[in-house]
């Protein structure tokens, strides 16, 4: 059943990409991802990490997401015409995509709550996170801590007003 | 086990009820008499300006990039926080240098003013 359910996401996420990467309005690309980052997020809870999964959602579909989407608010794209046809028809793909994962969830859950730990016999535990990060890898993680200053001040650094009497 | 996911479960079907709901009550029992000026379209009750499809100031984006920094930073926070008990002092004083590297770039960045908005 869970072998199953990991193949079905397998194609959501598949048929997921796929829409956003042929997709030409660029918006309608972002809504896209963020239904593959959904069904990847099920899927990291199905191979038995349920704290990744949860991550899948807040970074990734949270913020991830809003990046992508400035960058296109900031390249002040050509307006888009609006294509013929009814409205529903042009988002039937992701209704289906949407349901589909949904049904996927419910199923999850109606199945056995505890299902992640089926697929390859492993079960992620935040409490074990926990204990790794901290203990063994506690020096990864304040590297990370120094990536993440790196990343602030680069931010800035590429948003910064352009000192007086420079040019480009 | 299904019982853990009651009251979520019937978060949902309420959340449903109301959203179709109200919409479909709304449509039944509403009175329409529609006007050109009441279906016009309008932003914060003015007129529009303007297209909304124009270039947007860097400004959203240092503000969506630092918000993904901090983002990150909370994501450790979690396997942190549910074994804060066991992780002891040790525990603690590495998550407060973690803190306190991030703690450098917010300061700079504040001090360089990359979070005023004139």
């Amino acid at each position: 059943m869970t072998t199953a359910l990991f193949y079905i996401l397998g194609i959501i996420l598949l048929a997921a990409t796929l829409m956003c990467i042929t997709r030409r309005n660029p918006v309608h690309a972002v809504i896209y991802l963020v239904a593959g980052f959904f069904a990847l997020a099920l899927m990291f809870y199905l191979l038995g990490a349920p704290l990744v999964a949860a991550w899948e959602v807040i970074v990734y579909a949270g913020a991830i997401m809003v990046l992508f989407l400035f960058i296109i608010m900031m390249l002040g794209l050509a307006p888009q015409e609006v294509p013929e046809g009814p409205g529903w028809q042009r988002w039937l793909p992701l209704a289906l995509l949407s349901a589909s994962l949904m049904a996927c969830t419910l199923l999850l859950i109606l199945e056995d709550p505890a299902a992640g730990q089926k697929v390859g016999g492993f079960y992620l535990a935040p409490q074990a996170l926990g204990e790794a990060l901290f203990g063994r890898y506690a020096m990864a993680v304040e590297m990370v801590s120094f990536q993440l200053l790196f990343a602030t001040i680069g931010a800035y650094l590429l948003g910064r007003p352009l000192p007086k009497g420079e040019d480009q | 086990m299904l019982d853990s996911y009651l009251p979520i479960i019937t978060l949902i079907v309420i959340a449903l009820c109301f959203s179709i709901g109200s919409v479909i009550f709304s449509r039944l029992i509403g009175e329409k008499k529609p006007t050109a000026i009441k279906l016009s379209p309008y932003e914060c009750g003015m007129p529009p300006v303007g297209s909304a499809r124009e270039r947007f100031s860097i400004k959203f984006y240092i503000i969506a990039m630092l918000f993904i920094v901090f983002d990150i930073e909370v994501v450790f926070m979690y396997p942190w926080a549910v074994m804060f008990k066991r992780l002891g002092l040790f525990g603690f004083v590495e998550m407060g240098v973690f803190i306190l590297i991030l703690l450098v770039g917010y300061a700079y960045v504040w001090k360089k003013g990359a979070l005023e908005w004139e």
